[in-house]
């Protein structure tokens, strides 16, 4: 490598590093120390301190913490394979040579590049006991559905916040997998035609092995994603009723932007980034991604 | 030299005398946007005081309602606070205690502050200073629908002093539930979300059943939030809602106007909204008396302040001067419908003046106003109260609730490190 490759090299780096440094790096470091003070958005006459380890201290023994990552697993344990396989089935099906698949395309990822917000307004009507979801079910049912306060109950605001997010989330994860799908060079598919494949043969041998590492990558996206679980929740029952909807995300936020106690939310942010972080590790490790270029 | 002494002279001449041309003092002003008619007002008290010849400019920022809190703490994390800041009554003493906040006690004439109304300097004073002051304060009653309450031989309080009693207010509740027309007899605005307006408007209630967010002498909520009194407050007001006098849910803001409910607890701002639609049958119900014929109503407002961080106080003080005048908090309240800040301005206002027609809200706020807990640690106590009523309202376990809100507002008080009687 000589001198003016170097240069090279360095002038395109700039730009991303410093991004990078300036917005993911630096934060976290910032994160990071201040998870050790009771640092507060709004400092107290005796201003910051150093309170060593009472932030993690206080995190062991806060319910509401171990409660909101009870139920981030519990949204991941279940809304990674349905979505992922979901996903992967759409896939299959606009990929296929049919009339309307362009537009079957796009309809499907239009929920993924609407704002959250707005979606999540929207599905609070649709769940409304008066709302069209219920009117619906009465409706098939000749009556015998008798309305569902769905994000008022206990039992079905989760649920309902969990249908709502594959919704909305699985034109993500189709798109890869259609990336993905494109990818595998046809002469697969013929040469097993000639051997005599049936179709369910042909996607357990060629498809599924062949989208190996874009399913690696969409199940680890996914997961990340659902642990981020949080605008819906804030938009659409604020981690109600009775706490049955409560993420650690959210916590994160009530303890740091409404209590104002950025040392604690620091901690809370610490802890969840390395337990993310060994999740995703994990996942790596077990579904084995192969690293080389076909 | 001599010619370079002329030019320095006349430079230096031009300078002064520009200066003394430009010698404009500029203040920025932050206030938060509410509703349109008052961001109307407020621009024009603006306007018509940088066009007075006194020598100051207001540059006016206005910022989004919903996010104002949390704007504002940033700049205040930052450094970055303006000349004049519009803020929260709750939120005041929290700025207070962080030292962002000038006291006002050096530029307040005495007679001036004797003119406001005693809930205003409630909400203003922390520690003995004078930190804000607001144009209006807030009202908060039931507002019924007289066409019912006639039909149920309901007797309509008159002011304060004879409201309804406890056994009263339950009975024409059951009465008016048995009407067909009314699908749930009380309205408690859950419409609004799980916010502020949780604690502003339920907390009366716990405070009139002798009860209290947190002991207001020794700052401790253990004994009191989750005390017997609170605790019998919190089993009625879960029971209006299993026994189906008020809607857990509300699909939206018209149930009262549209008569499917007969007695709405909301505040001041939803006068206009009323009357247009109920016309005469919409009037106002003062606080009732409940346990031991205690009575209480919600108060705190908007209200302004001065960063300690400006550089020019005395002109930050003439605009504030300016718009608590009380012909120009007039303005204001016929543009939002709030209850006067100043005796004065009350007298000079047809709603509010001695028998008009909002006059009960007057009353209340000289006789039962209870301030929200007035102390650094007033974001948690709101965040663990709300927690705990919505979770109520829900069906929750009402000891254990209590028990959670006063474990987490007694924990943040120790680990902020408030010290009694901050």
């Amino acid at each position: 490598m000589n001198r003016s490759n170097k240069t090279v090299i360095g002038t395109f780096l700039t730009p991303a590093v410093v991004l990078l440094m300036a917005f993911m790096i630096l934060p976290f470091v910032m994160a990071f120390v201040l998870s050790f003070t009771n640092s507060r958005l709004i400092p107290g006459p005796r201003g910051t301190q150093y309170i060593g380890l009472t932030n993690y201290q206080k995190l062991v023994e806060d319910n509401m913490f171990w409660r909101g990552l009870k139920h981030n697993f519990y949204f991941v344990i279940i809304v990674v394979p349905i979505q992922t396989s979901l996903a992967l089935l759409l896939a299959i099906l606009v990929n296929q040579k049919l009339k309307f698949s362009k537009f079957f395309r796009t309809f499907y990822f239009i929920p993924t590049v609407t704002a959250m917000v707005a979606v999540a307004v929207v599905w609070s009507f649709l769940y409304h006991p008066n709302g069209l979801i219920n009117s619906f079910l009465t409706f098939i049912t000749g009556g015998v559905w008798g309305g569902v306060d769905f994000l008022n109950t206990t039992r079905w605001a989760f649920p309902a916040i969990m249908a709502m997010s594959i919704w909305q989330g699985v034109g993500f994860q189709m798109l890869i997998f259609l990336a993905g799908l494109q990818d595998i060079p046809s002469s697969y598919y013929e040469a097993a035609d000639i051997d005599g494949a049936n179709s369910w043969e042909k996607f357990k041998y060629i498809t599924l092995p062949q989208l190996k590492n874009t399913t690696t990558f969409v199940v680890i996206s996914t997961t990340i994603l659902a642990f981020r679980l949080f605008t819906q929740i804030l938009v659409m029952t604020n981690g109600g009723p009775q706490g049955s909807t409560y993420t650690v995300m959210l916590h994160i936020y009530k303890m740091a932007y409404q209590r104002l106690n950025i040392g604690y939310g620091s901690a809370l942010t610490v802890v969840f980034f390395i337990i993310i972080l060994i999740i995703s590790l994990l996942q790596r490790y077990l579904l084995g991604e192969q690293r080389e270029v076909a | 030299m001599k010619k370079l002494l002329t030019i320095s002279i006349v430079l230096l001449l031009t300078f002064v005398m520009a200066g003394s041309v430009v010698a404009q003092t500029e203040i920025e002003v932050w206030f938060h946007s509410g509703r349109g008619s008052e961001r109307e007002v407020i621009r024009d008290q603006a306007q018509r005081f940088s066009e007075m010849d006194n020598g100051i400019t207001v540059n006016l920022v206005k910022l989004p309602e919903g996010s104002y809190t949390q704007q504002v703490q940033s700049a205040a994390a930052a450094g970055d606070l303006p000349d004049v800041l519009d803020l929260d009554g709750p939120t005041i003493a929290n700025y207070a205690w962080s030292g962002f906040l000038k006291p006002l006690g050096e530029f307040v004439p005495e007679e001036m502050e004797e003119d406001f109304l005693p809930s205003i300097l409630e909400q203003g004073y922390y520690k003995g200073n004078l930190y804000a002051l607001g144009t209006f304060d807030s009202g908060l009653a039931f507002w019924g629908n007289k066409e019912y309450l006639e039909e149920v031989n309901a007797r309509i309080p008159e002011g304060v002093e004879d409201a309804w009693t406890f056994q009263e207010f339950m009975d024409i509740t059951k009465r008016l539930q048995e009407l067909s027309e009314v699908e749930y007899a009380l309205d408690m605005k859950l419409n609004y979300g799980v916010n502020e307006h949780y604690t502003y408007e339920f907390s009366p209630f716990l405070q009139a059943f002798g009860g209290d967010l947190i002991n207001r002498e020794t700052m401790v909520a253990e004994g009191t939030i989750n005390g017997p009194e609170a605790n019998a407050f919190a089993s009625w007001f879960q029971s209006l809602f299993e026994r189906g006098y008020a809607d857990p849910n509300p699909p939206g803001d018209t149930q009262f106007i549209e008569g499917k409910t007969a007695l709405a607890w909301v505040g001041h701002w939803t006068f206009n909204q009323h009357k247009n639609a109920l016309g005469d049958d919409a009037i106002l119900i003062p606080a009732p008396k409940f346990m031991g014929g205690k009575q209480a109503t919600g108060m705190g407002s908007w209200a302004w302040s001065m960063p300690s961080s400006t550089e020019h106080p005395e002109a930050a003080w003439e605009f504030m001067k300016f718009i608590l005048q009380p012909e120009e908090i007039i303005k204001m309240t016929n543009a939002n419908g709030a209850v006067p800040a100043r005796e004065s301005a009350i007298e000079m206002s047809e709603l509010y003046k001695e028998g008009g027609e909002l006059n009960l809200f007057v009353e209340q706020l000289q006789k039962i106003a209870v301030p929200r807990p007035v102390t650094p640690a007033y974001p948690t106590i709101t965040s663990a109260f709300q927690t705990a009523m919505d979770n109520i309202i829900n069906g929750a376990d009402v000891s254990q609730e209590l028990n959670d809100a006063a474990e987490t507002i007694d924990e943040e008080i120790e680990y902020m490190g408030i010290e009694q009687g901050e």
